[in-house]
């Protein structure tokens, strides 16, 4: 066994592309999608404020929302004015306060008055975040107001907050305590990185086989040995970028983990081996390094969009969930999320391990179709391209 | 040879190869169904709840059934401890929790107030934005009819205590996706992204099987050959984009603001300076499986600095700076507000000429890349 693994090793270290996918690549591209969302928490996220009040119950309002850590209101004089900001995407949300506000709200009778929030809903993330935190300032800022009505007419101080909030609501966000968004979306975003990386070595490495060196005989001997040469050798570093990913989230950023890192470790490996599966099927059914590499591609591509961390797995439409088992980083997600977040350890790990059992399914194929290369590639018959 | 003739022979040349024609036929429809798939239902609805009622009274009933005829809770259980809610969604078969403490209904008529809490799985951002408004939504109209409840009670009249009750009015509305749907959101980005990485991955791949070979990519000089090759994928990719942009945008539902001759003037730099940028890269590939490889990599960081879905504010200046040399980046942001904001065209300018810019660029790199190609093989 020794032989082939040699070779293989031979092999990466002339191939200075293959080389770079298991070095500086993965490096550079986790340490680059990690520093974009470095920032972590969304937070001075522009706010246009049209104040035609002047009033100090809207400068009070005003306030409220320079206060909060996410908006940071940017005055405008009109309408028209902030609407075009708005249109141009330098501001994510509205708040229009009326003529006649603090009148209205201080005068009693008459109409209540209405203050205007738009935000946008076409950059969702920021636009629904925007919304719940504009109501909240807001809110509490408008409260504040209604308490001091309260002293005014003669309730006792004990007695306004009750009066004015009977039922207090205490929102906690389990498993991700302050909504950070390196918890939230880097890991999956690594994790779908990681696996087009896999997907690559491992499809480089078949593909030099179509090509082989002048003095090597390619697969048209020890056919077997040299593809599970291939695993032996990048199993392990691949699995290493793995374990470093994982390092790198919750031992040096010190994201939040309940569960135990030594089991993710084993849940990665799996992946890896579907992967090689999946990879090995496509290669024996083309044989062809750029076909290969498209198909793949093709396949796996768009992965995240189908790990359900973004979008939840139970709202997708059932073909989605069908095509969502053929990705071996779906059925990761599943053991990270429940490691990281839900702490199951161990004894959860038969149960995801058996998750996997479908791509077993691969095997009496990839054997059939192994079989048909080799007949192929045997001396004197031509390979067709 | 003419250049007409020259543009035949680059149509014929990517249709006939396979690893071309797979990745641009193929691909642009097999993407265009693939990707918006998981989203099609839009929003999520009815997260499953599992409810810890420690005061089994009248009115925590009334609350469980509130939130359940919330459009965006379901309450799948009612359990006695925390700890047995802990199971339930770490099995994945509840999303988020409701404590309604010990005493709710006897503390609220004696004037007392309570916490209600909320819990929400944050591992899924969108699930626990639901369940959380959900729930706030139901808490607010509990905890309102309490409080008429007492006004009333103190003889106030019914009509001015419901006007005490909403003294100010917050409506707050969405703006440009009012449905706050998730492929409205994630499509004109994204498409822009696949027509951009498509038509790279097309004119390297061609490139690079070309370099080393004779044909009549030798018998023309290199500023016919850019030139004819920019032509050749701007007219199918106008055919491409045309599909994306028109009818798959017409779908998959997105809002659209901007008339068709101001969309197809903003993309044509687009098209042409992400043509002209891919024979210029392809002069770097030798091997014809390598295109599709680098170009993967890097389009999930091209799609998250883009803008739309982390704000561009936080992003690290230098990555900005990086990005604004993909044609994609200006693109994406400048259709965006052009197309589904309706900003008008004179904001959207800079960005048209930035991408102006970068066919300029591009254009004098794959000349002189082609040129020093041929130099280099002679």
């Amino acid at each position: 066994m020794t032989g082939p693994i040699r070779r293989e090793l031979h092999a990466l270290w002339h191939s200075p592309w293959q080389l770079a996918l298991v070095t500086y690549v993965p490096l550079l591209s986790v340490l680059a999608l990690w520093w974009l969302f470095s920032a972590g928490l969304p937070r001075q996220l522009p706010v246009a404020l049209v104040d035609l009040d002047h009033s100090r119950v809207s400068r009070m309002l005003g306030r409220q929302l320079a206060a909060n850590a996410v908006t940071a209101p940017v005055a405008f004089a009109d309408l028209p004015a902030a609407v075009a900001a708005m249109r141009r995407a330098e501001v994510y949300a509205l708040v229009l306060l009326p003529k006649d506000l603090q009148r209205d709200l201080l005068r009693g009778a008459g109409h209540s008055p209405s203050i205007d929030i738009r935000y946008n809903s076409q950059f969702l993330l920021m636009g629904k975040l925007l919304s719940s935190q504009l109501q909240q300032s807001l809110g509490a800022g408008l409260l504040e107001l209604a308490g001091l009505k309260q002293l005014v007419s003669g309730v006792p101080r004990a007695r306004v907050a009750v009066n004015l909030r009977p039922v207090q609501s205490q929102t906690t966000a389990l498993f991700n305590r302050n909504s950070n968004y390196v918890g939230f979306l880097v890991p999956p975003v690594l994790i779908a990185l990681w696996q087009l990386l896999a997907m690559l070595v491992f499809a480089n490495s078949f593909n030099r086989e179509l090509t082989p060196a002048p003095h090597d005989s390619g697969l048209s001997l020890a056919f077997w040995p040299k593809l599970l040469a291939k695993l032996g050798v990048y199993l392990p570093l691949l699995a290493l970028h793995g374990a470093g990913i994982l390092c790198f989230l919750y031992l040096y950023l010190g994201l939040p983990f309940a569960g135990s890192l030594s089991v993710l470790v084993i849940a990665q490996c799996c992946m890896l081996l579907a992967i090689w599966c999946l990879v090995l099927t496509v290669f024996l059914l083309m044989a062809d390094s750029a076909r290969v590499v498209s198909f793949c591609t093709a396949l796996f591509a768009p992965a995240f969009a189908f790990m359900g961390i973004t979008f939840p797995v139970h709202e997708m439409p059932s073909a989605a969930q069908y095509w969502r088992l053929l990705m071996p980083s779906s059925h990761y997600i599943d053991a990270h999320v429940a490691q990281v977040s839900y702490g199951l350890g161990w004894p959860s790990l038969p149960a995801q391990l058996a998750s996997y059992w479908g791509y077993l399914l691969l095997l009496p194929v990839i054997y059939l179709l192994g079989r048909r290369l080799q007949t192929r590639l045997q001396p004197g018959c031509e390979v067709k391209p | 040879m003419s250049l007409l003739q020259l543009v035949i022979n680059e149509l014929k040349a990517i249709v006939s190869d396979k690893a071309i024609a797979v990745t641009l036929f193929g691909g642009v429809l097999f993407y265009s169904i693939l990707y918006p798939l998981p989203y099609l239902h839009q929003v999520p609805t009815e997260q499953q709840l599992v409810v810890v009622d420690l005061d089994h009274s009248s009115l925590s009933r009334q609350l469980l059934r509130h939130a359940d005829a919330s459009a965006k809770i379901r309450v799948v259980a009612r359990v006695d401890a925390i700890a047995t809610a802990q199971q339930w969604i770490a099995a994945g078969k509840a999303h988020g929790l409701l404590v309604i403490p010990a005493g709710f209904r006897r503390d609220l008529l004696l004037g007392k107030g309570v916490v209600l809490s909320y819990g929400g799985d944050a591992s899924y951002f969108l699930i626990y934005s639901a369940v959380a408004e959900g729930l706030v939504a139901a808490g607010l109209e509990a905890g309102k009819g309490i409080q008429l409840l007492g006004l009333l009670a103190r003889g106030e009249q019914q009509a001015e205590a419901e006007r005490v009750l909403n003294a100010v009015r917050l409506n707050s509305v969405p703006a440009f996706n009012p449905g706050l749907g998730y492929t409205p959101y994630v499509v004109p980005g994204l498409f822009l992204l696949i027509l951009h990485q498509t038509l790279l991955i097309g004119t390297g791949i061609l490139g690079a099987g070309q370099w080393r070979t004779a044909g009549y990519w030798r018998e023309t000089s290199p500023l016919k050959l850019v030139c004819g090759r920019i032509l050749a994928f701007s007219l199918l990719y106008s055919l491409f984009t045309s599909f994306y942009v028109g009818w798959c945008y017409h779908w998959y539902g997105v809002t659209v603001q901007a008339s068709l001759g101001r969309v197809a003037l903003f993309l044509l730099p687009f098209l042409l300076s992400t043509a002209a940028a891919g024979i210029a890269l392809s002069c770097l590939f030798r091997r014809r499986d390598l295109p599709t490889q680098v170009y993967l990599l890097v389009s999930m960081p091209i799609l998250f600095v883009s803008g739309f879905v982390w704000p561009l504010a936080l992003i690290p200046d230098p990555l900005v700076c990086l990005s604004q040399l993909v044609p994609a980046v200006p693109a994406i942001s400048g259709l965006l507000q052009l197309n589904q904001l309706g900003a008008a065209w004179t904001d959207v300018l800079p960005k048209w000429l930035q991408l102006w810019g970068l066919f300029g660029l591009f254009f004098g790199l794959a000349v002189r890349g082609i040129a020093g190609k041929r130099a280099s093989l002679q």
